[in-house]
């Protein structure tokens, strides 16, 4: 569903060359769940916009849904860091979660189904017609979620969402992403530097070396599939995974040049 | 309630006062120049509750509305083009620094020599001073889109008109505003200013004929017409701006709250 081949990305400008990405090489299957971690600067935010087509990549070749990307491609929709900012202010909860269907041309009895939908799935049924920044921050990351979900995509990328809001919102809207995810079958690659987060959340965690980045180890997380906060993160084996990925982000920082 | 008696009573004081004041100041003057107040009210109601509010007022204020709407159709439009594209900004910038430093009155004999002493010339005039807030500002206002909302547009592939009407005028509708208010003004004084040079109807021509001829009491309450139009008018655009930007408005002072 999503494949990305020798994915190399360097920033130039100014006299300054840096080496966001180094060479990248992944694929995620139709309907996988993978989380990609990697120690901060190592261009996860890259990565994102190179596969959302908001960003041309240095050299490697991005594919969704066997097609190559060149722009945004059909069908794949990206929750972006800054959700709050990414929420029309001068548009209502509905309009905003509308508004990509419209310009779809998704008929009207539809569009009011998927906003429907959508906004209910995200346990925001009843403040449609609120502006966005009456909401709190994890409301309007919920928006936001919503947004992408009613457009259907078949491939969903999300960055940092949690970052910014406080840790009981963090565990609602972890459990949310799962449950969105099961309910509509996306393919979902979801950027973190947060291991328990990945592991938790995930199917696979792809772990990323430090800038220039590659792959430093693609790793399946055999937890069952139904999790919850309380067991799932008391489990034996899903401390084994963290301390593993742990492990291999502390090396991987260790690797990074200590130049720059 | 009180707080509500108290913004009246701030609003309203001053008016009053200076109204009082005026009142009895002048109350037996002879001076020809300087009548009474009650005089210039008589005048006012006598002047233009008539024929005249239909041969003068209505078309001042025609000209007015069609002049103000031009210059905001040909502002935005050429605003929002200017904003997109860089190479165009570069290439128009010094052209649009000397015509706006051109102050618009003098331009009034030329656009007589060009288009006549109608109601064209009027509309012209006005148009060239009250579309420059409106283009500047409008430039600014599309220069400034937020990126991350301009990478969502892309990212939902917004295009085209949906993305110049969801995402460019709407996000730039503040700034807009703002050249409109400003522009508001200056269409109101190049209205009466086109209407003084050369007319046979209009407030700013009556205006000028009062006072030609001596009628110093009518001429004074044409003064005060004009004041009260261009208080009506800043009203009316005070209510279509609170409408218009209120999603500004209420995310301005949720941002001003102490977190």
């Amino acid at each position: 569903m999503l494949a990305v081949r020798g994915l190399r990305k360097v920033y130039e400008g100014h006299g300054r060359r840096v080496e966001a990405i180094g060479d990248l090489t992944f694929t995620v299957g139709a309907g996988e769940f993978a989380c990609v971690v990697g120690p901060s600067g190592c261009g996860k935010t890259t990565l994102l916009r190179c596969v959302a087509g908001l960003l041309p990549p240095t050299a490697g070749q991005i594919e969704v849904d066997g097609r190559p990307v060149s722009g945004p491609p059909r069908g794949l929709a990206l929750v972006f860091q800054e959700y709050g900012r990414s929420l029309f202010p001068w548009l209502r909860v509905r309009d905003n979660v509308e508004l990509p269907l419209r310009s779809a041309r998704v008929p009207r009895g539809r569009r009011r189904d998927l906003v429907s939908e959508a906004l209910a799935s995200v346990g925001l049924g009843d403040v449609h017609h609120a502006y966005p920044w009456q909401l709190s921050g994890g409301m309007q990351q919920r928006v936001a979620i919503a947004r992408a979900v009613a457009y259907q995509p078949r491939v969903l990328l999300m960055d940092e969402q949690f970052a910014a809001v406080d840790a009981q919102t963090r565990a609602d809207l972890e459990d949310l992403i799962r449950s969105v995810w099961q309910r509509f079958g996306v393919t979902l690659l979801f950027v973190t530097h947060d291991i328990d987060e990945a592991v938790y959340l995930g199917q696979r965690v792809i772990m990323l070396s430090a800038a220039p980045t590659h792959v430093a180890e693609d790793l399946p997380i055999d937890l069952p599939v139904e999790r919850d906060q309380l067991t799932t993160r008391a489990d034996a084996r899903f401390t084994e995974l963290r301390g593993h990925v742990y492990a291999q982000i502390q090396a991987a920082k260790r690797a990074e040049p200590s130049e720059v | 309630m009180s707080g509500a008696f108290r913004r009246a009573g701030l609003v309203l004081g001053l008016p009053v006062v200076l109204f009082v004041v005026w009142w009895f100041a002048s109350y037996d003057s002879k001076d020809f120049y300087r009548p009474p107040l009650h005089k210039i009210l008589e005048a006012f109601r006598d002047t233009w509750f008539g024929e005249r509010m239909v041969q003068d007022v209505l078309p001042s204020l025609i000209r007015l509305g069609i002049g103000y709407a031009a210059a905001l159709a040909v502002g935005v439009t050429l605003g929002v083009a200017i904003g997109s594209a860089r190479w165009l900004r570069a290439l128009l910038e010094p052209v649009l620094e000397f015509l706006r430093a051109i102050p618009p009155p003098v331009l009034v004999p030329i656009v007589i020599l060009l288009a006549g002493i109608e109601d064209r010339m009027k509309v012209i005039v006005i148009v060239s001073g009250a579309v420059w807030p409106v283009l500047l500002n409008t430039v600014e206002g599309v220069r400034a889109v937020d990126e991350v909302l301009a990478d969502t547009c892309r990212s939902y592939r917004i295009r085209g008109l949906a993305r110049l009407r969801h995402l460019v005028l709407r996000s730039a509708s503040p700034q807009i505003m703002t050249g409109a208010r400003q522009a508001l003004a200056i269409a109101i004084i190049l209205m009466v200013i086109s209407e003084m040079f050369a007319a046979n109807n209009g407030l700013g021509f009556l205006v000028v004929q009062f006072q030609r001829s001596f009628q110093v009491t009518e001429m004074w309450s044409g003064v005060l017409l004009l004041g009260l139009i261009g208080v009506a008018l800043s009203l009316a655009f005070r209510f279509v701006d609170r409408r218009v930007l209120r999603w500004y408005y209420g995310l301005r002072a949720v941002e001003r709250q102490p977190k």
